[in-house]
């Protein structure tokens, strides 16, 4: 099944929308979500969204459609391989498993699809590999 | 079965000699058994790729004109320090910058060198008749720097704690971040691979031994500091932080891949060293120390979330369970992080394996041993007349 990450951001006068409750009845996605902050400013969710059809597209524009912005999340952080020394620390680190050690070669894997953008990772890694997208 | 260092140096000099790694020999010797092993086997190589903070350089820049006694340095902002000769200096691998900041520091300016970087060098003095000028602001890389020798007075740990965290709040580590609620737990040694895991009372490592340093030659030239001997053994290795060696190295031959500066967050500034030491095989008692396996060395899993040098032990565990990327603390399944680099420690292995094949590395016998017994003792608050 297609799985995507959004990042939802809306202004205060749509905090009371159910948003996640019509992505789930009206357009029947597996919804999980990653990070969720409100605060005077409004809100921002981080969801990611499994779906067998077109339901994500059509979901995305219902959002669009309410006034919320979307966008889509592919790639938040950047691991440098010359830099990494492939200790590890990132692998006890990370709360969604992202990084794992290939264990004929012993060295550091990122994969990327199950990164949440938590963050964790980049003040963990000693020689400084890990940068958030946004730094790089 | 008894071999002497000069046969091993003739074997190598010749470009005979048989060298494993020593994870290697480990299935050699579970299939042909210690007594052939032995016979076939001359040197075994270790390895280890972690965060070495009591780690160093001795630099001599050379004199300027006019020329100045150097008493405070900093290279690329980062304090050295100048109390010795005029153009002497020691840069400390966990100095922060001046201005405090630990994302770049002493290892940093290490690692720049190496890499064949320019570092600024600032000087002051307050001036003398024989070395008149009181400041210097100039660039120097290894490539004008006299002496660029690394001295490290405390490498290649004989095994080392594992860290964990029992409290409510993450706590910034030099093992590492550790999360709350034994979120995770870190460990340091390279087990099986690590140098003095498989020499472990040092029968062929002493002063003088050559080593691998950096990607260079180098050497052991002392006990280092905090070496204890105290530490209970399982399977006749300790099962804590026991040995450890105070070693040199020249940094003109030395290589980035194996010198890493390393921040440890809210922590401070550290080295990622590569070290890696030759055992001969003098007999099948040296063999049978170098078969040592992941599963048979214990490390003790301490709670460092309590603040004191006494850290409370939760449990014993072997490096194979580490390994394993869990253990399991009270029940709970806790995910484990390695701080020293088992994919660079094999490098290390593998690299001075080459070397002594190539006949680029000849084996040392010790000119000295390091002490067959020490205690390390605590820092106490003492009244002068207890400690004279």
């Amino acid at each position: 099944m297609p799985m995507k990450k959004f990042l939802v951001t809306f202004s205060p006068d749509l905090v009371s929308e159910p948003i996640t409750y019509r992505l789930v009845k009206e357009y029947d996605l597996v919804v999980n979500i990653l990070r969720a902050e409100v605060d005077e400013n409004g809100g921002r969710l981080m969801l990611s969204v499994e779906s067998s059809g077109p339901q994500i597209q059509k979901a995305v524009k219902y959002m669009v459609d309410v006034g919320v912005q979307v966008k889509e999340l592919k790639e938040f952080i950047r691991k440098d391989d010359q830099r990494c020394t492939n200790c590890g620390l990132c692998v006890s680190i990370c709360p969604v498993s992202a990084y794992r050690i290939d264990k004929t070669t012993w060295k550091v894997v990122f994969q990327n699809e199950k990164c949440i953008a938590c963050g964790l990772c980049v003040d963990a890694c000693p020689p400084g590999a890990i940068k958030l997208r946004a730094q790089v | 079965m008894k071999r002497t260092y000069q046969e091993i140096n003739e074997k190598i000099r010749k470009g005979e000699a048989v060298v494993l790694t020593a994870e290697e020999i480990i299935e050699v010797a579970e299939r042909e058994g210690v007594e052939r092993a032995t016979k076939e086997v001359d040197v075994v190589t270790t390895g280890t790729f972690g965060a070495m903070c009591s780690s160093g350089a001795f630099l001599n820049f050379g004199h300027s004109e006019p020329p100045i006694k150097m008493t405070k340095i900093w290279l690329n902002d980062v304090p050295a320090y100048g109390g010795l000769a005029a153009v002497d200096a020691y840069i400390g691998a966990a100095e922060p910058r001046a201005d405090g900041s630990i994302e770049y520091g002493g290892a940093h300016v290490i690692e720049d060198l190496i890499s064949g970087k320019a570092v600024r060098l600032k000087a002051s003095s307050y001036g003398t008749d024989c070395y008149p000028r009181k400041d210097i602001d100039t660039w120097v890389s290894l490539k004008t720097i006299n002496q660029a020798y690394m001295y490290n007075p405390r490498n290649a740990y004989q095994n080392y704690g594992v860290a964990t965290n029992s409290s409510e709040r993450t706590l910034d580590t030099y093992m590492g971040k550790l999360l709350p609620k034994y979120g995770n737990a870190t460990y340091s040694s390279a087990g099986q691979l690590s140098p003095l895991l498989n020499d472990p009372q040092l029968r062929t490592i002493g002063i003088g031994t050559r080593i691998f340093l950096g990607g260079a030659q180098g050497y052991v030239v002392w006990e280092g500091t905090q070496f204890k001997t105290s530490v209970p053994s399982i399977n006749g290795v300790p099962k804590g932080s026991s040995r450890t060696l105070a070693v040199v190295g020249d940094m003109k031959a030395m290589s980035p891949e194996f010198v890493r500066a390393l921040t440890f967050h809210k922590y401070g500034v550290t080295l990622g060293i590569g070290l890696g030491v030759p055992i001969p095989i003098l007999d099948e008692e040296m063999m049978k120390r170098v078969v040592i396996r992941d599963d048979q060395i214990f490390a003790e899993v301490l709670d460092y979330s309590v603040q004191s040098r006494n850290k409370k032990t939760i449990r014993e565990v072997s490096y194979s369970e580490l390994r394993s990327g869990y253990i399991d603390i009270n029940g709970k399944k806790v995910k484990t992080s390695s701080i020293s680099s088992y994919q660079k420690a094999r490098l290390i292995a593998e690299a001075l394996k080459k070397s002594i094949m190539k006949g680029e590395f000849l084996l040392t016998e010790k000119v000295a041993d390091l002490p067959g017994e020490r205690v390390q003792a605590p820092l106490d608050l003492h009244a002068r007349e207890e400690v004279e």
